[in-house]
């Protein structure tokens, strides 16, 4: 890359289920104590990029009255309407670029009190064809591909329930995330309420209020503003085919391409060995051995095995999900930016009681689009190289 | 050839935005109308920039800082800029065009929209010296401003 | 520091009100071939798609998605951005910034809008709508002589009324020099074979018959809605020689952000709309990226984004295009026209055609365009263009963008 570029700070808010303030406020509120954290002012910030959707937030232009709640009044600002990953790609090509030296990203969601996040998925779909057949949603699209991954590899319903419950095991002892259910075990989750099968309810994610802020410095910026930078050593984007019949679910072809390009951006040349941890945008449980395996990290079809042999536990070869992932908390657009700060921490050592020994590298990701149409990967690491 | 007259059909959809609910807050309108109920315009005012606001938000957008110090603006002010309604939103002409104005209440750095009642809107000019005129009755809503006239 | 050049710009067609032959991918595809057709370009060499639209105006959420079979992009990077009016140029810059940053060489960048899809006054008014239902809870006058005007007041046109007369105030200005403006820029259209409304030979008299809707602003003096895509292709300064024999240089890009015109609405309003003062000091950090001192004398062109007419004789004063509360002298004087010392929006502007995705995209497609000497049907500015300006504007009259191209490379 043309500079280095480290993230030297993120914070996040305590999600709810229904924020007792406007988004104004909880925006506001947010990244005033951000800055005070860092001992920065919104001087400091060169650039902004946020990110929101407008049928999330059920306003046009979503970020009118935002903006200069994030400090950016009077400032160079711009949104990116994606997962919010997108917003912490475009701010580090902003840097690279040599115009700016630092950005602030930040996403923000009403997930929970303004709409029912699922239903927000039916005006993705194309006016011509699915949305007239009235069959496929989030939820019913998850649970195909859940299908199609747990015929094709024999995942049993029993190890999906043990994936969602070890996320779901580690959210409850994540101070930010909504759902912390004390002692959840996989019978918790087969006990929970049916969706489409097999997905049910505690197989995804709660619908949530929250926001996430997070900045960018270029290297010589960054070495001012924190002794702990977390540096971007590759990052990558790609989508599949639009159309659902066309792809082959039990794979995230477009995952796979990212994850090449970022590992070769990042000189890592075997993810298996050389990866500590990765945060993963699954908004379903039956995502994971998906992303997982598109990561390079597992082999293709071996979800049954790592789950049942705990190797994606805090303590196992490569965790996922130790922040306990979007099953935990998950405002919409703002998730990626989550798992990005959720892997900082991990990075920094500040991960409290979901520490992962020894974390070097990670790799956090996000994802739009049903089925995960559009995948984004960032490979960090607690050094400048891999 | 495909005939696309033959081939083009019309589906239909809504984005039903009665489906939200959207958390508002309103720190500044509440003293607004606790001003008006008294025939009084109140804002709030940062101590660091100076700066003004009606409504009285409670942060300042330049210094990003919280601020709470309730201040009283004029009741008197000039016309910042104006604009008439001489139709309505299908073109239909108004019997009485409707004169809507952003006034620069003195002491206040917002403007404060409402409308001017005046004989002939050809006489409103930017710049022109204005006053509310209260409702006889406030109570402590919106239309007790009830409307602006000149000096 | 990376240059970056652009070789190609692609339109679908002309902009039309309705366009029932075609659905959203199939008239975006039009744009797409359009654009590669005038380089050496196949789809395999593009490294990376960007694309923008106001998504509520066609009730289809990240259509990037749906887009993508449709565009090329199936397994390659595809960013969506989305900032209200600006769309097209921030979608633009970021585009800008995938090659600049040194990620990617070689990118399409795509505004569009379909407006027949969908009803553009519920997307306007979702922008504020809990706001007015809020104040509508706090007993604003729904009769008497106070009706409607502490809600937001604005008639049809909303805030552009109150820029307007502002504006008016502020140069000295008329009516009549609106009704001459819009003339010029429909005349203008009519020299542009891809614009919206094209009325040749427009006079201010014939603008002057069209019905006042909310003063100082008519009918005649606001866009149109209309549908159309817009693409553009930008590389390297190593590949642009390769791929193509026109480039403009990307020579400079600029963003700034201020007061949302909101009126009485919960936060309020500070600034004076018509100043634009975010605007000024945009357009200065434009002219510093792009070494230009002198913009009066080194900028030949200017493309603004004129939503309402008047707005033409405003932004180039914000712009420093033009002296502070000259433009409509300057105008009155010809200066203004395709032919004059400081031509603005010789392709007709935004109020001639407004696709709200494509449109603040279409200001640096012309611009670049007239860099590179291919602007169509006349419209094409006589003298020759070593630099041009495009700007975007939107949001609640809050967001600016500017982008400077030139005939010759960014020096850094």
């Amino acid at each position: 890359m043309l500079r280095k570029v480290a993230i030297v700070g993120y914070k996040q808010t305590q999600h709810t289920s229904e924020s007792k303030v406007s988004r104004e406020r909880m925006v506001y509120e947010l990244v005033k104590s951000f800055f005070a954290d860092m001992g920065i002012t919104r001087d400091d910030v060169g650039t902004f990029v946020l990110c929101s959707n407008d049928f999330q937030e059920g306003r046009t232009i979503s970020e009118v009255y935002m903006i200069p709640r994030v400090g950016a009044y009077m400032k160079d600002e711009t949104k990116v309407d994606s997962d919010g990953i997108t917003a912490i790609h475009y701010g580090l090509m902003r840097i690279l670029s040599g115009n700016y030296d630092t950005a602030l990203i930040v996403g923000y969601a009403m997930g929970g009190s303004e709409f029912l996040g699922h239903t927000i998925i039916n005006h993705m779909l194309d006016p011509i064809y699915e949305r007239q057949l009235g069959l496929i949603n989030e939820i019913s699209a998850a649970a195909l591909q859940a299908q199609a991954y747990m015929k094709k590899h024999r995942l049993t319903e029993e190890q999906l329930a043990k994936i969602a419950a070890k996320d779901l095991r580690n959210a409850s002892r994540n101070p930010y995330a909504l759902r912390r259910l004390d002692g959840v075990t996989s019978k918790d989750v087969l006990g929970s309420k049916l969706l489409y099968s097999p997905i049910r309810e505690l197989h995804t994610y709660p619908a949530t209020d929250g926001a996430c802020v997070l900045m960018l410095a270029a290297e010589e910026k960054a070495k001012e503003l924190t002794d702990k930078p977390v540096w971007i050593l590759g990052v990558a984007n790609c989508q599949e085919t639009y159309y659902l019949g066309d792809r082959d679910l039990t794979q995230s072809v477009s995952l796979k391409l990212a994850a090449a390009k970022a590992y070769k951006m990042a000189k890592i040349r075997k993810a298996a060995k050389e990866v500590s941890l990765a945060e993963l945008h699954t908004t379903f449980a039956s995502q994971q051995p998906i992303f997982a395996e598109a990561l390079g990290l597992y082999p293709r079809g071996s979800g049954g095995k790592v789950i049942d042999r705990g190797e994606s536990e805090i303590t196992g070869t490569i965790p996922l999900n130790p922040s306990g992932g979007p099953l935990g908390a998950n405002p919409f657009t703002v998730c990626g930016i989550i798992r990005v700060a959720e892997a900082c921490a991990q990075l920094r050592g500040e991960a409290g009681e979901n520490q992962v020994k020894d974390a070097r590298i990670a790799v956090a990701h996000g994802q739009v689009g049903i089925c995960a149409q559009h995948n984004t990967v960032f490979v960090l690491g607690n050094q400048p190289t891999a | 050839m495909v005939d696309i007259e033959k081939e083009t059909r019309l589906v239909s959809d809504t984005w039903d935005l009665s489906l939200y609910k959207w958390k508002i807050e309103v720190d500044g309108q509440m003293l607004l109308l606790e001003g008006l109920k008294n025939k009084k315009i109140l804002g709030r005012k940062c101590d660091k920039c100076g700066t003004v606001y009606v409504p009285g938000v409670t942060y300042c957008r330049k210094c990003f800082v919280d601020i709470e110090k309730v201040v009283e603006v004029g009741t008197e002010g000039e016309v910042a800029t104006f604009t008439v309604n001489l139709a309505d939103v299908r073109g239909n002409p108004l019997e009485v065009p409707q004169v809507i104005c952003n006034i620069k209440l003195k002491g206040s750095d917002s403007w404060t929209m409402g409308n001017l009642v005046i004989d002939d809107w050809r006489r409103v000019k930017v710049g022109m010296p204005v006053r509310v005129h209260f409702r006889a009755e406030t109570t402590g809503v919106l239309a007790d401003l009830e409307y602006f006239e000149p000096i | 520091m990376r240059n970056v050049g652009i070789i190609s710009v692609g339109y679908n067609g002309r902009f039309v009100s309705k366009r029932k032959d075609v659905n959203i991918p199939e008239m975006v595809q039009a744009a797409v071939h359009n654009a590669l057709a005038k380089t050496r370009l196949t789809l395999e060499d593009i490294d990376a798609f960007i694309e923008g639209n106001m998504a509520t105006f066609e009730g289809v959420n990240y259509p990037n998605l749906w887009l993508s079979d449709h565009i090329g992009a199936v397994n390659k990077p595809l960013m969506r951005i989305s900032t209200g009016g600006t769309t097209g140029m921030s979608a633009f810059h970021c585009a800008y910034y995938h090659v600049a940053s040194g990620l990617y060489d070689t990118v399409m960048a795509i505004g569009w809008e379909k407006h027949d899809e969908g009803d553009a006054q519920v997307g306007l008014g979702g922008i504020v709508l809990p706001e007015i239902f809020t104040m509508f809870s706090f007993g604003p006058a729904m009769a008497g002589p106070g009706a409607g005007g502490t809600l937001t007041g604005g008639g049809s046109t909303g805030g552009a009324s109150f820029q307007a007369m502002s504006y008016l105030a502020k140069c000295g200005g008329d009516v009549e020099h609106i009704d001459m403006i819009a003339a010029q820029a429909r005349s203008n259209a009519a020299k542009n074979p891809y614009a919206h409304l094209q009325v040749p030979g427009c006079t201010k008299e014939d603008i002057a018959k069209t019905p006042m809707v909310s003063y100082p602003l008519r009918f005649g003096h606001t866009c149109p809605t209309s549908c159309g895509a817009c693409v553009m292709i930008l590389t390297t300064d190593r590949k642009a020689k390769k791929y193509a024999d026109h480039v403009a240089w990307v020579k400079a890009v600029a963003t700034g952000t201020s007061d949302a015109t909101t009126g009485n609405l919960i936060d309020g309003q500070i600034t004076d709309p018509a100043d634009q003062v975010i605007a000024t000091e945009v357009a200065k950090k434009a002219y510093a990226m792009a070494g230009i001192t002198n913009p009066k004398k080194q900028i030949q062109v200017a493309e603004v984004y004129d939503g309402f007419a008047h707005q033409e004789l405003m932004w180039p004063e914000r712009l420093l295009l033009v002296d502070e509360g000259k433009a409509p002298k300057l105008l009155e004087k010809g200066a203004l026209a395709i032919d004059g010392d400081m031509p603005v929006n010789p392709s007709g502007g935004v109020v001639s055609t407004n696709a709200i995705g494509a449109s603040a995209m279409v200001r640096v497609a012309e611009a670049a365009l007239q860099v590179m000497g291919l602007a169509e049907g006349g419209h094409q500015v006589p003298r020759k263009v070593r630099n041009a300006m495009a700007h975007g504007w939107g949001g609640l009259f809050q967001f600016v963008t500017v982008t400077i191209v030139g005939d010759t490379k960014r020096r850094a």
